[in-house]
């Protein structure tokens, strides 16, 4: 594998991250929940559909949602054991969908028990993409996107680049590395497996540079010609871990690369996968498992130990602080996702989902934030941005109502990574203005 | 955990204690939109630091002027947070603890010549913070720097006022006390010639420098420079310490970029506008600085220059106002070269007086067209592409 | 924008300087001194009164002979209309400032360029005044009065401006109030301390113009404080998308 020399991407800051306990990063199995609460919309597109009723025994593993229409994907069932309630539930974020709530009973199917590994080199890609639609695999990287979906459009086919990302983007969040750490040899499989369907061109492993050391050799061992697989060390600024901006820089990093003069890729296609989702792939693909527990790190000050754990979808976030220590005082905040884009619950008792990459909680003092005062304009906000867009301006246009006028100033493009409010000392709550603005736009645009 | 519990008809969720979450099975939690993280900036903060690293230049200006300049900062500082007051009240916002209007009055009364009668530091903090901050829709929406509106409203309202100094410490008796600036022009207008420097033409026409000055620069010339072949000229220690007639806190230049150099380690300001504008005009004055006063070419005088009036106090201050400069790096750059420029032409062109609050008020009506022309190019992050 | 009928409308509602913003020029310039005002106004309410009164004769008489000849009313008027404004607007003018030569030249002289602009104010302020009265005429009597109710309202909702900004801008610009001198009075009021050290910077125009603005701000606020709806606001929020 070749590696590159590291580019850099302009703007972003450097929030402050909570480190993990030490042995933090070795991953911990989260105990199995005595309740399961399963929303049948874990992905980004139409809710699926239910398939059990209350009273139904099921398997671990089961399928107990059915995908509905293209833009949907299946859920199963992470726990053995009887569905007790199926009915609305509303998430953390705010949108309601039917949910099944499973109680523990019963002996497990799969876990324990030895696997049997499947021969995927003899699949077809359409094959391979229809045992990863069965399982469930979703974008674990926050995107949500059905994998199925991503891999199976038609303009990606033969695309010039897959790219893994692991470059890990919130601070505090640290699964993903402990993911490649632990299982690189299944991820290279994931890789490859993505690979076939897409019939890509070149393969990359992105990884923050302050893990290359320790992770590149790992994976040159995990592939077995080490030509397959670059690895490209990108620095850890934030939010250099998402997947615009890895794709960004990968393509600019081969075309320098490649020498000048050539375009890189060339205005042929990218894609950009999370290596939790890889790992999804693998064990979709090899050992015929759905999607049924996520890699989370569970963190913040008021987590005695912080850490990284494997957990069953459906699990009750308040119980996973048990896991880590307890809570070192009445947390202030909890935040489902990373700290810098992660939503903020209002209670203990929502699932894990697909969705959740970490559980971050804030102590009371964490919590407070400042007042927030008019705009001094000091051009943080637009140094902070790395798409080179003006948010004091754009939040101006949107409270003014000229949305119109915002949008032609580039307010589609803003990825809501939370640079612009992270760096404002007036204390402006930035991206939720110009969420709204966006969510206006998207209105009028459909009127 | 969740356990079920028979309830009504049919299992209810309810959460059991457990040994180490007891008494948090309700926490209240605190709900906001992402970010949940903040950086360390904070407006009220860069306001008080500003605040703050002005003092020890006022302190000079009250140890030098004596109780005229106390009385000059008191009563600026002072109408300034009044009015602002007064303007909370009125508008029910009450805006005094973000700072600004600390600073607005502490810029003023350091503006102002000591011993100037005090309806002149109240009129123009007034002014500043009523006219110029409040009635555009306070803090954030000034297109003019508040400070530097006051005091060219008082400069225009009551010049004469506005030009009359006192007297620096241990200053020789005799003719009334003169600013370096005016009495350069005076000496050039009518004076006697002298060789060398600027500060020799003012000694030749009988500036009075302090006697303190004189030991200094007779044991410097002697003991030092006298082994290069150089010798500074009588002034030069007043001049660099700041013992000269002059606004309160204006005059003392070491003082002055203590402070800045605070704010820039702090990142309170940034190093562009400064930097830039001093740059662009010590290179312009000492190139032609020269030529309107018939001494020729590179013969400008920079140090002079820089050491009077309040141009220091402007470029790490005033110019800064994040409020009224671009919001880019470049836009930043630019604004500080415009505002050389500007400088260089009001105070050797223009009507007497330093010429600093007036250029930076130019600029400050130079800078949302910088503005946007400086705008960054948004780079396609693929998002309208998904719209 | 339409004009209210009434004298009392063109006080406050429509008042010219402080709402509609009409007739700038002169309230930043002649608002130096109260006396200047004073007859700017009185110039500014004898041509405009008299355009008004005019052209709404001029107006009768065309409807006149147009129901007389049977041809279309509207089409064949309107050029007159215009036309008529600007002759008497001039006409008058050009007047005043004779009458104000012979009379109290040293006003003349300060007033200067101001006296013949008084002619551009009236022209606006007095198509402003038509603008509503599109119906055709019937009763002459009755649009005599409502044109002289109108025009009447404007000039001295022009002149109260005028006053209001000259005496603040004179009292704290120059520490004086200029009046007329009768008797023994030489017509210079001393404005006690101010006088002493008035603030210059007010005395220049830009003074003015930010009195202007005051004033403004004053009647908008006022305006708002009634719960009334001040129409013909100088600027719009025309960046509504």
């Amino acid at each position: 594998m070749k590696k590159q020399r590291s580019f850099l991407m302009v703007g972003g800051v450097n929030p402050p991250s909570v480190k993990l306990s030490p042995g933090g990063e070795r991953i911990a199995n989260a105990s199995i929940p005595a309740f399961a609460l399963i929303p049948m919309l874990q992905h980004a597109g139409s809710p699926a559909v239910c398939l059990v009723r209350p009273g139904d025994r099921v398997q671990e593993g089961m399928l107990i949602g059915k995908a509905d229409g293209v833009r949907s994907a299946n859920v199963h069932a992470s726990i053995p054991g009887t569905v007790v309630r199926v009915e609305q539930a509303t998430g953390a974020d705010g949108t309601a969908s039917v949910s099944a709530l499973i109680e523990f009973g019963g002996e497990f199917a799969r876990t324990g028990k030895p696997r049997e590994r499947n021969e995927w080199e003899m699949l077809s890609p359409t094959d391979l993409l229809g045992r990863i639609h069965s399982s469930g695999v979703v974008g674990l990287g926050g995107g949500l996107l059905p994998t199925h979906l991503k891999l199976g459009r038609q303009a990606v086919h033969k695309a010039a680049f897959l790219i893994a990302n692991g470059v890990e983007c919130e601070p505090s969040l640290h699964a993903d590395v402990s993911l490649m750490r632990e299982k690189s040899r299944e991820i290279a499989v994931g890789m490859l497996i993505c690979k076939r369907i897409l019939e890509a061109e070149h393969l990359v492993l992105a990884i923050g540079q302050s893990h290359e050391e320790e992770l590149a050799p790992l994976f040159r061992e995990a592939f077995d010609d080490a030509a397959q697989c670059r690895i490209a060390a990108l620095p850890e600024r934030y939010p250099q871990g998402h997947e615009d901006l890895v794709r960004k820089s990968i393509i600019d990093l081969a075309a320098w690369a490649d020498g000048a003069g050539t375009p890189g890729a060339g205005g042929r296609e990218c894609v950009v996968l999370n290596v939790a989702t890889l790992f999804a792939v693998y064990e979709a693909v090899v050992l015929d498992r759905p999607l049924i527990e996520r890699f989370i790190t569970v963190t913040g000050s008021a987590v005695r130990r912080p850490g990284v754990l494997k957990v069953r979808i459906g699990t009750r976030v308040g119980d996973l602080f048990e896991e880590c220590g307890g809570l070192v005082e009445p947390p202030g905040k909890v935040v489902l996702g990373g700290p810098m884009r992660g939503v903020s619950v209002t209670s203990l008792d929502f699932p894990v989902t697909k969705g959740v990459s970490g559980i971050v909680a804030f102590t009371r003092s964490e919590a407070r934030t400042g007042p927030e005062v008019p705009c001094i304009r000091c051009g943080a906000c637009v140094e902070a941005c790395p798409w080179g867009l003006v948010p004091t301006r754009l939040h101006k246009l949107i409270a003014r109502g000229s949305i119109t006028a915002a949008l032609s100033e580039g307010l589609s493009q803003c990825t809501e990574c939370g640079c612009c409010a992270f760096a404002c000392p007036s204390r402006i709550p930035l991206v939720d203005s110009l969420r709204s603005g966006k969510r206006l736009g998207a209105l009028r645009h459909h009127d | 955990m969740w356990t079920a519990c028979e309830a009504g008809n049919g299992w209810e969720l309810c959460a059991i204690m457990t040994e180490s979450n007891r008494g948090m099975a309700s926490p209240q939690l605190a709900v906001s939109p992402a970010p949940h993280v903040g950086g360390l900036a904070s407006s009220l903060r860069l306001n008080w630091s500003v605040a703050c690293c002005l003092l020890p230049a006022a302190a000079w200006g009250v140890f030098l002027f004596g109780v005229p300049a106390l009385e000059v900062l008191a009563v600026g500082v002072g109408t300034a947070l009044l009015a602002e007051l007064l303007t909370g009240l009125a508008w029910g916002r009450m805006t005094v603890r973000d700072g600004s209007a600390m600073v607005t009055g502490l810029m003023v009364g350091m503006l102002m010549p000591p011993g100037v009668p005090l309806y002149v530091p109240a009129a123009a903090s007034a002014f500043g913070i009523v006219v110029v901050k409040q009635s555009f829709g306070g803090l954030g929406r000034n297109w003019m720097n508040p400070a530097l509106g006051g005091v060219v409203f008082a400069l225009f309202s009551w010049s004469d006022a506005m030009s009359r100094w006192l007297p620096a410490r241990g200053a020789a008796e005799g003719a009334a006390a003169l600013s370096p600036l005016s009495a350069l022009r005076n000496a050039l207008a009518g004076g006697k010639a002298a060789h060398g420097g600027l500060l020799a033409l003012l000694g030749a026409n009988g500036y009075p420098w302090s006697a303190a000055d004189g030991r200094v620069v007779t044991w410097v010339n002697g003991h030092v420079l006298s082994i290069l072949g150089a010798s500074l000229p009588r002034g030069a220690f007043d001049m660099l310490v700041g013992n000269i007639p002059g606004g309160v806190g204006v005059v003392s230049v070491p003082l002055l970029l203590v402070g800045a150099a605070y704010l820039l380690a702090r990142s309170v300001i940034r190093w562009q506008v400064p930097l830039t504008y001093l740059v662009t005009f010590c290179v312009i004055a000492q190139l032609f600085g020269g030529l309107p006063m018939g001494r020729g070419w590179l013969a400008g005088g920079m140090l002079f220059q820089l050491f009077s009036g309040s141009l220091v106090l402007g470029a790490f201050f005033m110019a800064t106002d994040p409020v009224t400069s671009p919001l880019t790096r470049w836009g930043k750059l630019i604004y500080g070269v415009c505002l050389g420029i500007l400088t260089f032409f009001l105070r050797y062109f223009g009507a007497p007086g330093d010429g600093v609050p007036l250029a930076i008020l130019l600029g400050n009506c130079l800078a949302p067209l910088i503005d946007r022309s400086t705008r960054p190019r948004a780079r396609p992050s693929g998002k309208a592409a998904m719209a | 924008m339409t004009p209210s009928a009434g004298f009392t409308k063109g006080l406050f509602r429509d008042n010219p300087v402080a709402v509609t913003l009409i007739g700038l020029c002169p309230a930043a310039a002649v608002t130096g001194r109260v006396i200047d005002a004073l007859w700017m106004s009185v110039g500014l309410i004898f041509v405009l009164v008299l355009t008004r009164l005019s052209q709404t004769i001029l107006q009768a008489m065309l409807a006149l002979t147009e129901s007389a000849s049977q041809s279309s009313p509207s089409t064949e008027a309107r050029p007159f209309r215009w036309l008529g404004s600007l002759v008497f607007a001039s006409c008058f003018t050009a007047s005043f400032e004779l009458i104000l030569l012979a009379f109290v030249p040293d006003e003349s002289a300060s007033l200067g360029i101001y006296v013949p602009l008084i002619a551009v104010n009236c022209i606006v302020l007095e198509r402003f005044a038509a603008s509503g009265n599109r119906e055709p005429v019937r009763n002459i009597g009755r649009d005599i009065a409502k044109s002289l109710q109108e025009s009447g309202g404007l000039g001295v909702g022009f002149a109260i401006s005028l006053i209001a900004i000259s005496l603040v801008r004179e009292t704290l610009g120059s520490g004086t109030i200029t009046l007329f001198p009768i008797g023994s009075f030489a017509g210079t009021i001393e404005a006690g301390n101010v006088s002493l050290a008035p603030a210059r910077a007010l005395a220049y125009a830009g003074g003015g113009l930010l009195c202007l603005g005051y004033l403004a701000g004053a009647a908008r606020l006022l305006g708002r404080l009634k719960g009334r709806r001040l129409e013909g606001q100088g600027g719009t929020e025309a960046e509504r998308s």
